[in-house]
């Protein structure tokens, strides 16, 4: 049975992989997960400088989801390649590295840095944390910042770039037909959707930064509509992500199209889902009659 | 180390109205298990309510291989876990950095306030265990007499307990930190606290005027429990100068007083 995928260069044993800021650096989960079973490990967001984040409270649980509003708080770019990745590289799995900033320059910055780092097996770029001021949404909402973005991490970088797209515009489809266009190798979806939560007896919102992510398995028919529109419309490989808590919510997003999935909020829950995933996984090809994954992504169009 | 454990339940108790005490059977996280951790509860099957809930570990009894949580039932999450008697809880633990005790410590004041006393109650254990019960002062305060926590089973242990009551029906009437500040006035050696907010910026306030070293347990929303989410920020004084954000579920739950910004 052949469950190793090629996601736009990056080869990875199995489709399953750890969504940006959920995972840490991937170290934290070690008591918990056998990481060498993953297919890839995506890290936290990466700034050029260390940043602090935003004012507490940063989360707000929701039915069946989450808000988030962390603020990309990162050590910055230096630690992440000098003291983070030599300890990640030792594992042997491949590392993709989120990298966002405030401006092009900041994206450029951060991957040419991270450019021929021991482990760093790609590069995921965030043009669509909707918790920072400045940068991220603006380039996630923009195509044309966002072609922009690509461009200029493409051409510092020799790694595979995939980029992860927002579902808080109106054009998803025509925001991964520009960066496909602009030279993406694969594009990742969903980031989290925006909300408020409002603290009714305290009369104000929840969060310190007032607006937040949403993700968790609410968030999951958005996430996979958007890999099916998406893969209608793009050939680039797909990672799909928002909300996948087993390996079945895992599958519909393979079949909606996606040759990879990210597993996110589930770490919080049940911190060994993603290896449950991957075994999951393997049990359905099994008790269906598939040998080969490849033959599971986009089926569902084909039905 | 951490363990992620399928935990039967052993016992179960509503000390007070509205707050829960659950025993269950975990011998490899009692054995780890240091006072002022805390355990990573699912609370619930489905994904409504999601998240887990941190609850600090208030007793462990080591060689029955039993860890006991008590909590204020505040939402959801907890109002589901108090209805659990029976059965296998999921549980990871121990996590964070609890309070550190030792030779230097003895001679200390624990103040506990409201459902804060429960993680106070495994440092007594402790501090029990290492001989110094007699040194000890106790300061425990609640809404009313009605509400108090661990106050017999803390004199059990041998330590003299003050009380203090908002409406004066059991002790002093005030605040519980009326009391510690008469208990400051013996040049105590050391302050362990864990409680309201108000209460424990006031804590940190009046020990930064007396000069006296303590250690205080926060509470903050939560999603990993494991230092990778960064959800749980506490502002902290750096020693090198600035202040930034340390992860309570890692870095806390206990910092030291003069470092929290509140």
């Amino acid at each position: 049975m052949n469950t190793s995928v090629n996601l736009g260069g990056i080869k990875m044993k199995n489709p399953v992989t750890t969504a940006s800021g959920t995972f840490g650096f991937g170290l934290e989960y070690q008591p918990y997960v056998d990481l060498q079973r993953l297919g890839a490990i995506i890290v936290k967001g990466t700034t050029p400088k260390p940043r602090a984040g935003n004012p507490p409270p940063r989360i707000v649980e929701t039915p069946s989801g989450m808000l988030n509003a962390i603020g990309l708080q990162n050590p910055g770019v230096e630690r992440v390649a000098g003291e983070i990745m030599p300890r990640l590289a030792e594992l042997g799995v491949p590392v993709i590295v989120n990298i966002a900033g405030d401006t092009v320059e900041d994206y450029a910055l951060v991957a040419r840095r991270l450019d021929g780092v021991p482990g760093v097996a790609g590069l995921e770029i965030n043009i669509s944390c909707p918790n920072v001021k400045k940068g991220g949404i603006q380039f996630g909402s923009d195509p044309r910042t966002a072609v922009e973005v690509t461009r200029a991490v493409k051409s510092v970088t020799g790694l595979p770039v995939i980029v992860k797209l927002s579902p808080n515009v109106t054009d998803l489809v025509g925001m991964a037909e520009a960066v496909a266009e602009a030279g993406a190798d694969a594009l990742s979806m969903i980031n989290t959707l925006l909300g408020v939560v409002i603290d009714v007896d305290r009369r104000r919102p929840v969060l310190g930064n007032i607006t937040g992510g949403l993700s968790g398995p609410a968030v999951r028919p958005v996430a996979v509509r958007a890999v099916w529109q998406v893969y209608r419309a793009v050939s680039l490989p797909i990672l799909g992500m928002g909300g996948i808590m087993t390996a079945r919510d895992a599958l519909e997003f393979i079949l909606a199209g996606a040759t990879a999935v990210a597993v996110g909020t589930a770490n919080f829950v049940n911190p060994r889902a993603t290896v449950e995933i991957v075994e999951g996984i393997e049990t359905y090809m099994r008790e269906n009659g598939f040998s080969d994954i490849s033959e599971l992504v986009g089926l569902a169009h084909r039905a | 180390m951490s363990q992620l454990v399928q935990a039967e339940i052993t016992g179960h108790a509503e000390p007070v109205p509205g707050v829960s005490r659950i025993e269950f059977y975990a011998p490899g996280l009692a054995r780890a298990a240091g006072p002022g951790q805390f355990v990573h509860v699912r609370c619930g099957e489905g994904s409504d309510p999601l998240l887990r809930r941190p609850i600090s570990i208030h007793a462990v009894d080591r060689q029955a291989g039993t860890v006991k949580i008590m909590f204020q039932v505040v939402g959801k999450g907890t109002a589901w876990l108090a209805r659990q008697k029976k059965g296998l809880l999921d549980v990871m633990g121990p996590l964070g950095r609890g309070f550190t005790t030792g030779q230097t410590r003895r001679n200390c004041v624990v103040v506990g306030g409201g459902i804060g006393a429960a993680p106070l109650y495994f440092l007594l254990q402790e501090l029990a265990r290492e001989g110094c019960a007699r040194q000890v002062k106790v300061l425990l305060g609640a809404r009313n007499a009605g509400r108090l926590l661990i106050k017999e089973e803390t004199e059990r242990l041998g330590f003299a307990v003050r009380v203090a009551t908002d409406d004066g029906s059991a002790g002093h009437g005030g605040p519980v930190t009326e009391l510690l500040s008469e208990e400051l006035q013996a040049n105590p050696g050391f302050i362990y606290a864990c409680g309201p907010v108000p209460m424990l910026r006031a804590v940190c306030g009046m020990l930064e005027s007396a000069g006296v070293p303590g250690e205080v347990s926060v509470e903050e929303r939560m999603a990993c429990g494991v230092g990778a989410c960064l959800a749980c920020a506490c502002r902290v004084r750096e020693a090198a100068g600035g202040e930034n954000y340390r992860r309570t579920c890692v870095d806390g739950p206990v910092f030291a007083a003069e470092e929290v910004v509140w």
